[in-house]
């Protein structure tokens, strides 16, 4: 029975898969005094291989960076670049180009072998280009981390993974 | 000096750009990123009594978010007619403590160094930079404050005796050392990109004591600093007493650093 409904989550959560395409993803780092540690964070960023090309907007530590076409994006292993660089992240928007996507709280869809998890949102319908903003631990500052898991019952929010799979919660 | 200082105050409270922590005479509790390398070559003198001055190669590396390392060596005429190559030292960095936001941050480290110098010990003050044999250790504090970064650190020396040459009767083993440190980046007024030149001005205030020996000083130290292409770093400093009871090589001394950083090596 077990198996089945998690055959069935899998189906209903992969039906959705088409509707969103990732495009870039816009990330602010902290921590960094000066543009020689921007420098070494860009460095950095490059070497990822789903990374096609990062552009700096040194007055506001951001990064835009954007993914080579048909590749896995992996947000863990951008957040591990920037903290092992020796900063943190503080803030992380992954702009998706959604297709009438309705989503509501709690809403899951699949993209590209992780799920994405909505939290604190209204029932809306996605279309276009929209960022949504990543909050799990690593993505946000501490303080907005432990605010988040004060508030929320889901237990994958601390764990980070949801019947064996990747996943990460985002908002609007 | 005095002019400097209210130039300095007048900077701090008009400023509108970042802080700078980049520091010329003494490290902040933030690292280097983690694998990058920099080198230094650095000379630094005096021209009263006679002119005479050091050259030191410093290599600096990241060696992980929190381990920083340095490794120094010295070659001077302080103690010689002619440069000579004086001893080492190795210095190693752990910040402990990041509490960062965007342009703000918190941060503290805990250093150790230690130094096998060759030369003679004539100065009552215990320097790990090319003149004595010794370790060093201590705590630093880095804050962003509004515009300003601000530094300050305490440190415990314990002099050894020299290579070939022990420390004479009557000599402080021990000493405390400690350090104020500001900074101000002056230039670009609005980054645009990495090739943009940097222009940072900074002042320290740096200070030792021999506890039972009624020997201290407190220099002053201001400085400016270039950062082009965000890779090469160029420092000029001079430091002068604001008092001083202490025998060590000059009361003014200036000195010039060139700096090359390598990012993200391995």
């Amino acid at each position: 029975m077990k198996t089945f409904k998690i055959l069935l989550a899998l189906l209903a959560i992969s039906t959705q898969f088409a509707k969103a395409q990732f495009v870039k993803a816009d990330l602010q780092v902290s921590g960094l005094t000066c543009s020689m540690c921007s420098k070494a964070t860009e460095k950095s960023l490059r070497t990822l291989t789903f990374v096609s090309d990062v552009k700096p907007d040194l007055n506001r530590n951001l990064f835009v960076i954007t993914f080579k076409k048909d590749t896995q994006v992996n947000l863990d292993a951008i957040s591990k670049k920037v903290t092992d660089a020796g900063f943190a992240v503080n803030k992380l928007t992954a702009s998706f180009n959604f297709d009438n996507l309705k989503i509501n709280n709690n809403y899951h869809f699949n993209y590209a072998g992780n799920v994405y998890h909505f939290l604190n949102v209204k029932d809306e319908t996605l279309n276009g280009v929209m960022p949504v903003t990543v909050i799990d631990k690593g993505f946000v500052p501490t303080s907005t981390y432990k605010k988040y898991a004060a508030q929320t019952t889901y237990s994958c929010y601390k764990s980070g993974m949801m019947d064996g799979q990747k996943v990460y919660h985002v908002t609007i | 000096m005095k002019f400097l200082l209210l130039t300095w105050c007048f900077l701090a409270l008009t400023s509108t750009a970042f802080a700078q922590e980049l520091y010329v005479n003494t490290e902040p509790a933030s690292n280097m990123a983690r694998h990058s390398l920099g080198i230094r070559l650095e000379n630094q003198g005096y021209f009263n009594p006679g002119f005479r001055n050091r050259n030191t190669l410093e290599l600096m590396y990241g060696a992980s978010r929190n381990w920083m390392v340095h490794t120094s060596a010295y070659v001077s005429d302080f103690y010689q007619q002619k440069q000579h190559l004086e001893g080492f030292s190795a210095y190693a960095k752990y910040r402990f403590l990041s509490v960062d936001s965007v342009q703000k941050h918190f941060r503290g480290a805990a250093f150790i160094k230690v130094s096998t110098i060759n030369n003679p010990i004539i100065n009552q003050e215990i320097a790990l930079e090319g003149d004595r044999s010794g370790l060093q250790s201590g705590l630093v504090f880095t804050q962003l404050l509004h515009k300003l970064a601000l530094s300050g650190s305490v440190s415990y020396l314990r002099g050894l005796d020299n290579q070939y040459n022990p420390i004479p009767v009557g000599f402080a083993k021990d000493a405390v050392a400690y350090s104020l440190s500001s900074g101000y980046l002056l230039f670009p007024k609005n980054y645009t990109n990495y090739k943009q030149t940097n222009v940072n001005l900074y002042l320290e205030l740096l200070g030792k004591t021999n506890p039972g020996y009624r020997q201290s000083y407190l220099d002053a130290a201001p400085a400016v600093q270039f950062i082009f292409n965000s890779v090469f770093r160029v420092d000029f400093s001079y430091r002068t007493p604001l008092y001083n009871g202490m025998t060590c090589n000059s009361k003014n001394m200036y000195l010039v650093r060139l700096e090359y950083n390598f990012f993200n090596l391995f």
